[in-house]
């Protein structure tokens, strides 16, 4: 005999109510499809999910471990209420276990169990202890040994992993993710997945000014993520036309909070079009001139769509180890230029007024050039690591 | 499509190709193969290797081997007399201006404690005759300087470099040709041992040769069957020999024809872009017409690069990309110009596909482009 299902508990769940039904729902679809081809069964009850698994659980775990939603992830074997049957199971359990020390910790969740849980406690190590060179330690065992009493059965674990926590995919609507790739935008992308947001990604692209190998770059970033959300969908932006009025109409300092602001529309504004319900940036505060909070605000007003910024208060070191994690800082190092590299203005406004920009915008027409962009807008959808098509007009190599 | 990016890789001519795919099917037996059929692809095997000779008139006093490139036949030249000739002497001479699987080499057998003294280049990218002459002496058992700049066209003067390096009798003469094969008039027979990439000439690509003095002899790079002598292990591509055999040939026999005709486009391109304020000339005067490098004084050549491109019109920037993604030409540098000029070079390179009317096209668009994009 050996563990034969893996038990899930739920993230952040107990804080939810009469949706939990749904969010359990929700989650249980996307572990089916994150192991589809292992031929495991789902069933839940209310506080868990079980996965019964054929063979080897470790790849099985490895997936789990990307879906959003899930706090711990137990190695498991069904076992039964009869008590005697139970402590066979629970002796022939702790053999294939190494150590020197064990500790046997019962939780009684049916009450009408007619032992309680430190009856359970003795009857298990009694058993033990009688028929291994096992000796207790209630403080540093080698081995603990879980016993879950519920209604239909005895779960035993000795072996506990952790998830991404968060919630359930999808659970929490979309957003219109801004990303340049660069190192923090996608790990700003990665906290949104594990939180259930859903993403759709725009990107500001400036050609000739930026190369298109840029595009390479991004959905190379974006089959990373596709680990987390199995398909998402990349906006490219034709910028130049809009970025070359900036700078021809307004004075230097301003040109990249405008640019910003500009930014901030054209990501609502295609947002709203996908049934976004915000817009997310890889914005610190205080990295650059554009992010701090002066900055910020100004930026902001162009917008009454939330703007989630999931690093605003991360230090950078821990947002390069987190992109180490996830494995895009190799490829946002990369030596592409965007568009905010581009044009450096020698000394950007770092305390940009909201009404400064207004006078500055009042003197060319960006709405029209707004919606050209929108309208040029290009978009991929990768999906489980692969380009699958270009949704509008699509690029032909000549 | 306008293709100036020659010097980078050439399409195969098609009778190459052609030739290449007869023989793939026809020629079926291993040459280190004993029976009838290896004896038969042997036999062809050491046809190509005598045509390819006689293409350059050394069947009588060089030897051949097949390399996967320039690259390859760089490495295992240098590295290999340099290993095998150690006792005679620990200095090694070589341009500054090389390309990197050269220069890296070199650098790579300075950690391993040989002497080595990078020869600087004058304004034109020339090595002057005079600097060897004063770098040279009796522990100098390798001197490595390239017939044509890969970058800029540059052409060493070769004769009057290897008298020098023949004064002294424990020295051997190497040189990277790759961008002078066909293109630039080489005393092929005074170089001791020379590479070459036979993409760059029409042939197939990954492909090249090492050509050298009977007498030299390389220590290994691969450990193996011992096929080429014993100096480059692994099955030869009989068909591939045979091809590169056809290009060489072809490319030798092409040259008085392809030379006006590139001299042709670049003087065009130098007298129109020399009426340019932005433009200047990395090129020197008497380079090879088939590479015109140019640096742009207040535009991006990146911007301008990737707008080309976008035209489908290809040429190339620097070729070496640091890792900030600030890429600067090392040989423009070592031709004293300024780091601005040194970061903002485009090189375009001709082949005899390329015609007058593309040049115009290129000239058009290129103005269009320099008035449409905003200084760096």
């Amino acid at each position: 005999m050996n563990y034969d299902s893996l038990m899930i508990h739920y993230g952040e769940l107990s804080t939810k109510g009469e949706n939990r039904k749904q969010f359990i729902r929700e989650l249980n679809k996307n572990i089916r499809h994150a192991i589809k081809e292992f031929g495991c069964t789902v069933t839940n009850d209310h506080d868990h999910t079980y996965v019964k698994f054929p063979d080897d659980p470790m790849p099985i775990i490895d997936r789990l471990q990307k879906v959003s939603g899930i706090q711990r992830i137990s190695l498991v074997y069904k076992s039964s209420r009869d008590i005697e049957t139970l402590k066979k199971d629970a002796l022939e359990l702790i053999k294939l276990e190494e150590g020197k020390t064990f500790k046997v910790v019962a939780k009684r969740g049916d009450k009408t169990y007619p032992l309680d849980s430190h009856g359970v406690n003795v009857a298990l190590a009694g058993m033990i202890l009688r028929n291994t060179e096992l000796k207790v330690d209630v403080h540093n065992p080698d081995i603990v040994l879980k016993a879950d009493v519920r209604k239909d059965a005895v779960y035993l674990s000795s072996h506990t992993y952790y998830g991404a926590g968060g919630y359930p995919l999808g659970m929490n609507g979309k957003v219109m993710m801004m990303l340049s790739g660069g190192i923090d935008s996608p790990v700003a992308a990665y906290l949104l997945l594990r939180r259930g947001i859903r993403i759709e990604c725009i990107h500001f692209a400036a050609p000739p000014y930026t190369s298109d190998a840029v595009i390479d770059k991004l959905t190379d970033i974006i089959k990373q993520l596709n680990v987390y959300q199995e398909d998402i969908k990349l906006n490219i932006i034709p910028f130049t036309k809009l970025q070359l009025a900036i700078y021809q109409n307004v004075p230097e300092p301003y040109c990249i909070t405008i640019m910003r602001r500009m930014m901030y529309r054209l990501a609502e504004k295609l947002g709203k079009y996908h049934h976004c319900i915000g817009i997310a940036n890889g914005e610190s505060v205080g990295q650059v001139a554009s992010q701090t909070l002066d900055s910020m605000i100004t930026i902001n007003n162009v917008t009454n769509f939330p703007v989630i910024r999931p690093l605003a208060v991360s230090d950078k070191v821990d947002i390069i180890k987190m992109a180490g994690n996830i494995g895009t800082f190799d490829i946002s190092i990369r030596p592409y230029e965007d568009c905010c590299t581009i044009f450096k203005p020698k000394k950007p406004k770092t305390k940009p007024r909201i009404d400064e920009c207004e006078f500055y915008e009042s003197k060319f027409d960006w709405q029209t050039m707004i919606e050209e962009c929108i309208h040029d807008v290009k978009s991929i959808l990768v999906r489980d690591g692969e380009v699958v098509n270009f949704a509008e007009k699509e690029q032909q190599p000549s | 499509m306008i293709y100036f990016d020659n010097a980078a890789t050439t399409s195969p001519l098609p009778e190459v190709l052609s030739l290449y795919m007869e023989k793939c099917q026809t020629v079926i037996g291993n040459s280190s193969s004993t029976h009838a059929l290896g004896r038969k692809a042997n036999r062809e095997l050491d046809e190509a290797r005598r045509e390819i000779l006689a293409s350059f008139g050394l069947e009588k006093t060089h030897n051949l081997i097949f390399t996967s490139g320039a690259t390859e036949g760089n490495n295992l030249s240098i590295k290999g007399v340099c290993k095998l000739y150690k006792n005679r002497g620990n200095k090694i001479i070589v341009s500054s201006v090389e390309h990197p699987s050269v220069t890296n080499v070199f650098k790579e057998l300075e950690k391993e404690g040989f002497e080595v003294v990078y020869l600087p280049v004058n304004e034109e990218g020339k090595v002057l005759p005079s600097s060897l002459e004063e770098a040279m002496d009796n522990k100098t058992i390798l001197v490595s300087i390239m017939g044509v700049n890969n970058e800029v066209g540059s052409i060493n003067d070769m004769n009057a470099l290897a008298d020098i390096v023949h004064k002294y009798p424990k020295a051997l003469f190497h040189s990277d040709l790759t961008q002078a094969v066909s293109k630039v008039k080489m005393p092929y027979n005074k170089i001791d041992m020379f590479t070459y990439s036979t993409h760059k000439i029409g042939g197939l690509r990954g492909d090249g040769a090492l050509i050298y003095l009977k007498k030299i002899q390389f220590a290994s790079l691969f450990d193996g069957g011992g096929q080429e002598g014993g100096f480059r292990s692994g099955t030869v591509d009989v068909p591939c020999a045979l091809s590169h055999a056809l290009a060489v040939k072809e490319a030798m026999k092409s040259m008085t024809r392809k030379i006006p005709h590139v001299k042709e486009i670049y003087d065009y391109l130098k007298e129109e872009l020399g009426k340019l304020d932005e433009v200047s000339f990395n090129s020197p005067i008497d380079g090879s017409p088939f590479v015109l490098n140019i640096s742009l004084k207040h535009k991006k050549a990146s911007v301008i690069l990737e707008a080309l491109s976008e035209r489908e019109i290809y040429v190339s920037s620097v070729s070496a990309c640091s890792s900030k993604g600030e890429p600067i030409s090392s040989v423009l540098l070592a031709m004293n110009r300024s780091e601005g000029d040194a970061r903002n070079s485009l090189r375009l390179s001709f082949s005899e596909s390329n015609t007058i009317n593309e040049a115009q096209a290129f000239m058009k668009e290129f103005m269009d482009i320099l008035e449409r994009t905003i200084n760096r």
